[in-house]
């Protein structure tokens, strides 16, 4: 059609513009239709299992009705408090893991011995969940937000710490060399052989950690009950409110795709596939 | 300016710089213990805040003793031997379909991350009560924690097995089956095993989530059973068999399978690692 | 074999340099002993089999390992650690993968403190002789292992070192690109008259670049003959020209009899060596 590249030499007619550009538009739908449709394939099996059964609705809500309680949870600014609390949390403890973690990942990655000594301790700590902890940093901190964030951090750090140190340690030697070669000291490797090299693997680390970290935060909610999506499902649940649960459910899946795809996975692609060290 | 020892030192090849190599991963558990040994005798805190090392010791003993301790372990693993296996096999079974077959997993890629982002827990309020409070829960969310991690592995696996090879056996003569029973299910072992390994680890933390809610039984309902309690020496000793326990299923259990299969074919492969924590 | 006294116009001093590794078998013995003296200047050329000691002489002249026996001199300073003043070409993975083709040649300048203009300057200059116009904006990524690895020689160059040592810098470049990257070298050379200390296991490799190639015996290596390759204009060196004069050829087949001799005597220069040497030495 008129969209492939004209013939050198002569301009595109304004009209074979128009096609390109109605084109491009399409596909664009398309790709948006192929996100799309299979929730609205899934809406809809959920409206008929809904329809059909005989479901009363402290057992299951349609959809019509889960859209309902969302609205009135949005309208009534419930839903913007209680996705602030969370999205705060998770935010915070971002900042400070990050800001702690990275620096001891390095600090352990330069020195092979630390690095090998810590490696068993660090797979240990993830070993214990950061929900594991909850009881102890109750007792602790009591039902607060101190808790909250104490466990987050934890479940954060571990990650962040580890693949910190694994890209640290992955740098190959003749970097490091090549600029001790050109006169580099100590603070020039950091700054340019160090930070950049390990850039990609402290990101995978920050993405990993922010997947375990959301979900351990949404359980610490739900446990210490002070505010937050976790406290919303969980709280529902005592009064039997299957819709508030649902509506809850798939807002934590919304948001955690937001952060991802719209805050972590550009950091990612602005510097590591800038670079081509991404394995896509 | 002084050359960083990486540089300069190889770790010394003789047995004594091998022993200490083999010890060093030790030495951060001994330098917490002793902390938190001298930090004990030093402001002697109160028990129920912080207990000594020897209250520790001494729950695990008695209660490894007489039997207590062995019930909870067993409780839990046995529920994430349920929920794992279902989870690994439905996750396979999925995965391949959905490999295999690209509409498929066209359809289905926007479901499964939407279903990743909520696995776990997040069921937890939903499925209480349809299931109620007890094993099948835990089981449920175990299964759910276990199978996108599978699933997507493997699909993964199952797509990037190169078609080269698929070709080659068509090549002569293998029909459909022959091609998926000797390429693509060898083939997308690499990553159907860093799934398994990663889903065992994921699903055991979930799995002391849900039992920290509601099982009768199981490390996480000890634990949890312990706070109301104020009992943080049991709370201790509990997380650190957990820990104990995590390590031991992902050294002693999977890494040898990982050897013995895909080392041995010389089939690792290093982006996957990054699944490892 | 003494050698004669260190002169001034000696930039590097090699002296009784022996070097043992600890290995999971022992120690194992890298080289024998070996004297090496570079004028300021000069091209040296060091040529031998694989796994000879080459490289491990290359790496204690760098300051990358120190010395089991012996000392290195580098303008009469004892040579201890790794610096600007002895710039190293790697044969891979050297340039950073995270900086420009620009940013990557004015490395070292920008270390050194070297002002913007200044620096703006040389790395132009360095991009002319080493044919990388038109990819000053490139990431490491975008380009051709040959082109990485001018990339890597134009770095060097630029942070003007006092003596340069390469790595068989073109030892993972494909053939073709590899006979075009040595007359360019030699070009460079021409241009900017520097020491230059060049590892290498092609022959010919050693004969066109250098004006005096070392030959090495095999593990553990020494320095088993020294050939002169007669001054001649570096500018205009060139592959016709070299594999067409006589007195070249001659010298190469010279060069390359006395490194068959050493690959002879069978696997136990391929092989681990500690297994194949048995006992520690």
């Amino acid at each position: 059609m008129s969209a492939t590249a004209a013939p050198t030499g002569v301009r595109p007619r304004p009209g074979s513009e128009l096609s390109a550009l109605a084109l491009a538009g399409l596909w664009r739908m398309v790709r948006w239709l192929k996100i799309l449709v299979p929730f609205a394939v899934l809406v809809a099996v959920w409206w008929a299992i809904k329809a059909s059964g005989d479901f009363p609705d402290n057992i299951l809500v349609s959809p019509l009705q889960a859209w309902r309680t969302f609205v009135h949870l949005v309208s009534h600014g419930v839903m913007a408090e209680y996705a602030s609390t969370s999205l705060t949390m998770i935010g915070i403890s971002a900042l400070i893991s990050t800001s702690i973690g990275v620096p001891i990942g390095f600090a352990v990655g330069v020195n092979r011995y630390a690095a090998h000594s810590l490696e068993g301790f660090l797979r240990f700590l993830q070993g214990i969940s950061g929900i594991a902890w909850l009881p102890l940093a109750i007792i602790w901190f009591g039902f607060s937000h101190t808790t909250t964030l104490v466990i987050v951090i934890y479940t954060l750090i571990v990650p962040i710490v580890f693949n910190t140190m694994i890209g640290v340690r992955a740098i190959p030697e003749n970097y490091v060399l090549a600029l001790r070669s050109l006169g580099a000291g100590r603070m020039r490797l950091v700054t340019d052989v160090y930070l950049p090299g390990a850039l990609p693997s402290i990101v995978v680390g920050l993405r990993l950690g922010m997947g375990y970290g959301w979900r351990a935060l949404i359980a610490a909610e739900m446990l210490v009950r002070k505010g937050g999506l976790g406290d919303l499902i969980f709280g529902a649940r005592t009064f039997g409110q299957i819709d508030r649960i649902i509506v809850g459910m798939i807002t934590i899946g919304c948001l955690y795709i937001v952060v991802d795809r719209l805050l972590v996975q550009p950091i990612e692609n602005v510097t590591i596939a800038r670079w081509g060290l991404l394995r896509k | 300016m002084s050359v960083p020892a990486a540089i300069m030192r190889r770790p010394a090849h003789n047995a004594l710089g091998r022993l200490v190599w083999r010890l060093l991963p030790a030495v951060p558990f001994v330098l917490i213990l002793l902390a938190w040994a001298i930090g004990w005798a030093v402001f002697h805190p109160n028990k129920a805040t912080l207990p000594s090392v020897g209250d520790v010791l001494e729950v695990v003993w008695t209660r490894a003793r007489d039997g207590e301790l062995g019930t909870h372990i067993f409780a839990s693993l046995w529920r994430l031997l349920l929920g794992a296996g279902v989870g690994i096999v439905t996750g396979i079974i999925g995965g391949f379909i959905a490999g295999l077959y690209r509409n498929v997993s066209e359809f289905l890629n926007p479901l499964v991350v939407f279903f990743n982002a909520i696995s776990g827990i997040v069921w937890l309020p939903l499925m209480i009560g349809w299931l109620g409070i007890g094993t099948a829960l835990a089981v449920f969310l175990i299964w759910n924690t276990v199978f996108f991690i599978v699933f997507q592995n493997t699909v993964l696996g199952v797509q990037l097995v190169p078609e080269v090879f698929e070709q080659g056996v068509r090549a002569l003569g293998g029909g459909r089956f022959e091609t998926i029973r000797s390429v693509i299910l060898p083939g997308a072992l690499p990553y159907i095993l860093t799934g398994i390994r990663s889903g065992l680890g994921f699903g055991w933390r979930a799995l002391i989530a849900a039992e920290l809610v509601g099982t009768p039984n199981g490390l996480g309902q000890m634990i949890f059973a312990a706070a109301d309690y104020h009992r943080s020496d049991i709370i201790i000793a509990g997380c650190l068999i957990i820990g104990a326990i995590a390590i031991a299923m992902d050294r002693w259990l999977l890494l040898p399978i990982e050897r013995r299969t895909i080392e041995r074919w010389g089939l690792v492969i290093d982006a996957t690692r990054e699944d490892r924590t | 074999m003494s050698a004669p006294a260190p002169d001034v116009h000696d930039k590097i001093v090699v002296s009784g340099f022996r070097h043992f590794f600890d290995t999971a078998d022992g120690s194992v013995q890298a080289t024998d002993t070996v004297d090496v003296r570079i004028r300021a200047g000069e091209f040296v050329t060091l040529v031998g089999p694989s796994g000879c000691g080459k490289t491990t002489l290359l790496k204690a002249i760098a300051g990358f390992i120190r010395p089991t026996e012996g000392t290195i001199h580098c303008d009469g300073n004892l040579v201890r650690a790794p610096g600007r003043e002895r710039g190293v070409v790697f044969q891979e993975l050297a340039i950073l993968p995270w900086r420009t083709v620009r940013k990557n040649i004015g490395h070292g300048l920008e270390i050194a403190g070297v002002r913007r203009a200044e620096r703006a300057q040389t790395v132009s200059r360095l991009i002319e002789l080493t044919g990388l116009v038109g990819f000053e904006d490139r990431y490491p990524h975008e380009l051709s292992g040959g082109m990485r690895q001018r990339v890597a020689v134009a770095r060097t160059w630029a942070a003007d070192p006092d003596v340069i040592l390469m790595d068989e810098p073109f030892a993972a470049v494909d053939a073709m690109t590899r006979l075009t990257l040595q007359e360019e070298l030699a070009r460079l050379c021409a241009a900017t008259n520097k020491t230059v200390f060049f590892i290498t296991h092609s022959v010919d490799e050693a004969v066109f670049l250098g004006d005096r190639v070392l030959v090495m015996t095999r593990r553990p290596g020494r320095i088993k003959a020294v050939i002169e390759v007669p001054r001649r204009a570096r500018g205009g060196r060139n592959w016709e020209s070299f594999t067409a004069d006589p007195q070249m050829q001659g010298i190469a087949e010279q060069v390359l009899r006395l490194v068959r001799a050493e690959r002879g005597a069978g696997p136990a220069n391929e092989e681990k060596p500690a297994r194949a040497a048995g006992a520690t030495t």
